[in-house]
């Protein structure tokens, strides 16, 4: 931390920085879809799209259970109604407007050999909208989910939110099956449209819509977010929550709001989460997707990281959605391993990978040095 | 008297079948330096839990600057300028001493979460301001040097001289001390003593004191309340209150 | 009526098992305040185990009819099992992190669980399909009231689970060793320092939590003629709601945990007998969350404000 205050920058130049990230993020999201995509097959393809939807559902969770330390356990609830939201929204939009559930155009148009149409044509862009929508609906319900955390604190949380996923899974699954005619379409209302999301069979005919194009533009964008607030007078707020709330009560932190708005901000990106999950080729969205087991392995990966370290989420989500395909070889032992290491790790590296620190503080490898060279870490920079 | 910043009217709060405070009353004159003793069980954190809003007393009214806290969050009476620190110190132990300070500067800033996100020019100044702010309270306090260190890792005066800077980031009208002398060594005592009268120098405060050591007590404030039970025995002057015998009795027990 | 007595029994029978099983819940949280999540394991390990044991004794001992005697043995054999299991995994995985934070025990106890799932899931083990226990208790209706049938096995079950509950209570108020249970539930620093030998009785729960659970294993595998594979969600659900009924109850006390059990049971059976039936899970949330936001220390639980 310097002590010295930079010139302050002019009005062209500050915005230039704020906004430069997210431009970034686009260019990086253009070269995941031209430059990666064609060059991998469908199958490592299809591991990079997993890879960056659950790096945004753990950098997501890292913002409730990391930053202000509330246990939520729900947090495919979110996903899994984000994910119901933007696939109705296309599927029944699509079927009204064009009579048919396909996708039209759509980054995946190209690769499925479709005609190849450029890509922000009418299908990207209800894509788009459905995503957002999810992301608001689900925040709606992060909303709700937030106010128990007011009056709960730790396990008793972290058990609600539990039951508030399941409860989101049997409510899909009493819903009625999914039209599949044109006709049954444009006679139902708009209201009961969302009631015919497939029930306990999964909601099957959602367009693919979803590609790396997608999937790292809200994998950028969520991190850019996520890494925003933590290194903002905001995400200190929320730290001094997990650290000690009546401290932070103290000085003047309102606990309950930032409690509220880290659970609405977590539950909107997991509700993008899921319509990039529910548009996505070759997944069945069923009422399972709000289950606990997605819900742990939400927590594990955030837990692995450190909580709290932005970058050691995303490195646990790469390794969780990775390590299982590193021990297909024993299939039948890999769960087995996989709760091992889980255990092991909890007992060797209780903090996780890198604490509440990012990858690049040098703090983080401290411990390193110090077992290295046998002396005192120095204290490490911040930011 | 002067104009009273911080007033209370008859405050009593129970736990179950104890009544750890009762009927207590204050009025803490702006700039002033008051002292609450008491041996221990006697209330004292207790009063400063009702104050600050962590419990809600049964009866009583609080207010500061004239206007009324009760019912009030928390953070709400910080807003309002009631800071303090804790007995058992409740540092943020996991961030930085520098972080400590800064959230501390977080209720006075005015630009919303959108800005942080997009980071524009008022965030940058407002943070470029906590930064500023903290690094000199910090100086103050001679920890300008740590900034960087985890709170935890800090030596024990340094983490309740950490707690003040802290409570003082909040810009208060009023600082509630709560055993600031504890575990500290004679020499870090004279200095606590020097930096007490400093900080009312310096900002203005008001300052209510918790404190066991007489030295301390006596030496820094102008008046003193005695605790005993949850009872006030005894409120005055250092010379009146150590002449007088039920705080003796308090303190020496009958036999 | 007679839909109301049916249903009545019905809720009995589950509410009981419910009650076994958050026993363990509740006797961990007390003392090590996490939630012991390789719990519902416990109990499938129970069901299992005795399931195994059952048809092998029948296999080897080629009896032409079961004799009364083997339920008994099969579940003494269960709660040997489960107790071992039970005792192994508090030394070697709860242990090393009795100073961590609580988030690690709580990821820890998620790793056990999917552990014993994924063990019990081998083809060695108990494999990946559905069986079904040997009938041990007679298949009898001992009584009829209009048209409600009162089973032996509902009867067996109910008897068998109340006895444990109230033997357990007398441990837990009546002897030593549940004095030093509450002491360490209590305040484990200052139990430890008025020599009570904190582990042991670390120990000792764990133990006697897996050996109900054991029993509630047993009762299900008796009760519900084909016991699902280790790795079904339907046994992390069963130990939910187990969990469910613990802290309705009031976490951490015994009493409660029963009470609470028997709570979710009657919700649960007449919630589906007279609303609807595929919205059971949705109703013991449901009171989960208005238990909690209204009286957070569940029934019989007491509140600790913290101190400041
Ligand atoms: N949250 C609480 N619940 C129950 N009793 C409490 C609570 N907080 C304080 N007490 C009781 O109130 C009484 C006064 O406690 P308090 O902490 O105010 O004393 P104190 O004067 O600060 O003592 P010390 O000098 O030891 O700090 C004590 O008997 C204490 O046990
Ligand atoms: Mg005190």
């Amino acid at each position: 931390m310097s002590h010295e205050t930079p010139p302050t920058p002019g009005l062209v130049s500050s915005l230039v920085r704020g906004y430069m990230p997210f431009v970034v993020a686009v260019g990086v999201a253009i070269v995941m879809q031209v430059v990666v995509r064609p060059n991998v097959d469908p199958y490592p393809a299809k591991l990079l799209l997993d890879i960056g939807i659950n790096c945004i559902l753990a950098v997501s969770l890292t913002m409730v259970n990391g930053f202000t330390g509330q246990f939520s356990m729900g947090h495919a609830g979110f996903m899994a109604v984000g994910g119901y939201a933007s696939g109705a929204i296309t599927y029944y939009t699509s079927m009204r407007v064009w009579g048919a559930g396909e996708a039209r155009g759509g980054v995946l148009s190209g690769m499925l050999g479709g005609e190849g149409l450029p890509w922000l044509t009418v299908g990207d862009g209800l894509f788009l909208f459905s995503l957002i929508v999810g992301g608001v609906v689900a925040a709606g319900l992060g909303y709700l989910v937030g106010l128990p955390s007011l009056r709960l604190k730790g396990d008793y949380l972290a058990i609600v939110t539990l039951g508030f996923g399941e409860i989101v899974r049997v409510v899909i699954q009493q819903t009625s099956p999914v039209l599949t005619s044109a006709e049954e379409v444009r006679q139902a209302t708009i209201l009961q449209l969302p009631t015919h999301v497939g029930g306990s069979l999964g909601f099957s005919g959602i367009p693919y819509y979803t590609g790396l194009f997608w999937v790292y533009l809200g994998v950028c964008v969520t991190l850019i977010v996520a890494f925003r607030l933590k290194t903002s007078t905001f995400g200190r707020a929320f730290l001094s929550i997990r650290n000690d709330e009546i401290a932070a009560e103290a000085m003047g932190v309102n606990t309950t709001r930032y409690k509220v708005w880290a659970f609405v901000i977590a539950a909107f990106f997991a509700g993008i989460a899921g319509g990039l999950f529910s548009h996505t080729l070759g997944v069945g969205l069923s009422p399972e997707a709000a289950g606990f087991l997605r819900s742990f392995d939400v927590i594990i990966m955030v837990v692995l990281g450190g909580l709290g370290s932005i970058s050691g989420a995303v490195a646990a989500a790469i390794i969780v959605t990775l390590l299982p395909e590193w021990l297909r070889g024993v299939a039948e032992y890999r769960m087995i391993i996989y709760a091992l290491a889980l255990i092991l790790i909890m007992i060797f590296r209780p903090k996780g990978l890198f604490g509440v620190r990012e990858v690049w503080d040098r703090a983080t490898w401290a411990w390193l040095s110090r077992r290295k060279s046998g002396t005192g870490a120095r204290g490490g920079a911040r930011e | 008297m002067s104009e009273a910043i911080l007033q209370a009217r008859g405050v009593s709060k129970s736990f179950g079948g104890l009544r750890a405070v009762s009927e207590f009353s204050l009025s803490l004159p702006a700039r002033g330096l008051h002292g609450l003793i008491g041996p221990n069980g006697a209330g004292k954190t207790t009063v400063f839990n009702l104050l600050t809003g962590v419990y809600h007393p049964s009866e009583g009214e609080i207010s500061l600057a004239g206007e009324s806290l009760l019912g009030l969050k928390p953070h709400k009476r910080a807003a309002a300028g009631l800071a303090r620190t804790f007995q058992n110190i409740r540092l943020f132990a996991e961030l930085s001493v520098l972080d400590n300070v800064r959230i501390a500067c977080h209720l006075r800033t005015t630009h919303s979460m959108g800005s942080a996100i997009l980071r524009l020019p008022k965030h940058r100044r407002e943070e470029r301001a906590i930064v500023r702010r903290s690094m000199e309270l910090l100086e103050v306090f001679d920890l300008a040097g740590r900034a960087s260190e985890d709170a935890r890792n800090l030596p024990y005066g340094d983490q309740r001289r950490l707690e003040i800077a802290r409570a003082l980031a909040t810009e208060p009208k009023c600082l509630l001390l709560d055993e600031p002398a504890a575990g500290m060594n004679p020499q870090e005592k004279v200095d606590l003593r020097k930096l007490i009268h400093q900080i009312r120098e310096r900002f203005g405060v008001a300052i209510l004191l918790i404190e066991h050591d007489m030295g301390v007590v006596m030496n820094l404030c102008e008046r003193i309340t005695v605790l005993n039970f949850g009872q006030t025995i005894a409120a005055g002057t250092p010379e009146h209150v150590q002449s007088d015998p039920k705080v003796i009795e308090a303190y020496l027990g009958t036999e | 009526m007679d839909q109301f007595l049916q249903t009545l029994m019905g809720a009995l029978a589950i509410g009981s098992l419910y009650a076994l099983i958050a026993l363990g819940y509740t006797m961990v949280y007390g003392i090590l305040k996490f939630i012991n999540f390789a719990h519902s394991d416990v109990v499938v390990l129970g069901a299992w185990g005795s399931l195994v044991f059952a048809r092998w004794a029948e296999r080897t001992a080629g009896w032409s009819q079961t004799p009364w005697y083997l339920g008994g043995v099969v579940l003494i054999a269960a709660m040997v099992l489960c107790g071992t299991v039970g005792f192994l995994v508090e030394r070697l995985a709860y242990k090393p992190l009795r100073r961590a934070p609580r988030i690690n025990v709580l990821i820890t106890a998620i790793g056990v669980s999917l552990f014993l799932q994924n063990t019990g899931q081998l083809e060695a083990v108990f494999g990946t399909r559905p069986a079904s226990i040997p009938r041990l208790v007679g298949d009898r209706t001992i009584a009829q009231i209009g048209l409600v049938k009162i089973e032996m096995l509902d009867v067996v079950g109910l008897f068998t689970a109340l006895s444990f509950m109230l033997g357990l209570d007398w441990l837990v108020f009546r002897t030593k060793i549940g004095r030093a249970m509450r002491a360490v539930s209590f305040n484990p620093q200052t139990a430890g320092l008025m020599g009570v030998p904190v582990d042991r009785v670390i120990s000792f729960t764990f133990v006697l939590g897996s050996m109900l659970a054991a029993t509630g294993g047993f009762l299900w595998a008796l009760k519900y003629s084909q016991v699902n594979q280790p790795a079904d969600t339907g046994w992390t659900l069963l130990g939910l709601k187990a969990f469910v009924a613990a802290v309705v109850g009031g976490i951490g006390n015994v009493r409660g945990a029963m009470l609470g059990g028997l709570a979710i049971g009657l919700l649960e059976q007449f919630g589906s007998a007279y609303l609807s039936s595929s919205l059971s899970d949705v109703y013991v949330f449901s009171l989960l969350i208005v238990v909690l936001l209204f009286r957070p220390s569940g029934i019989l639980g007491s509140t600790a404000v913290e101190k400041v």
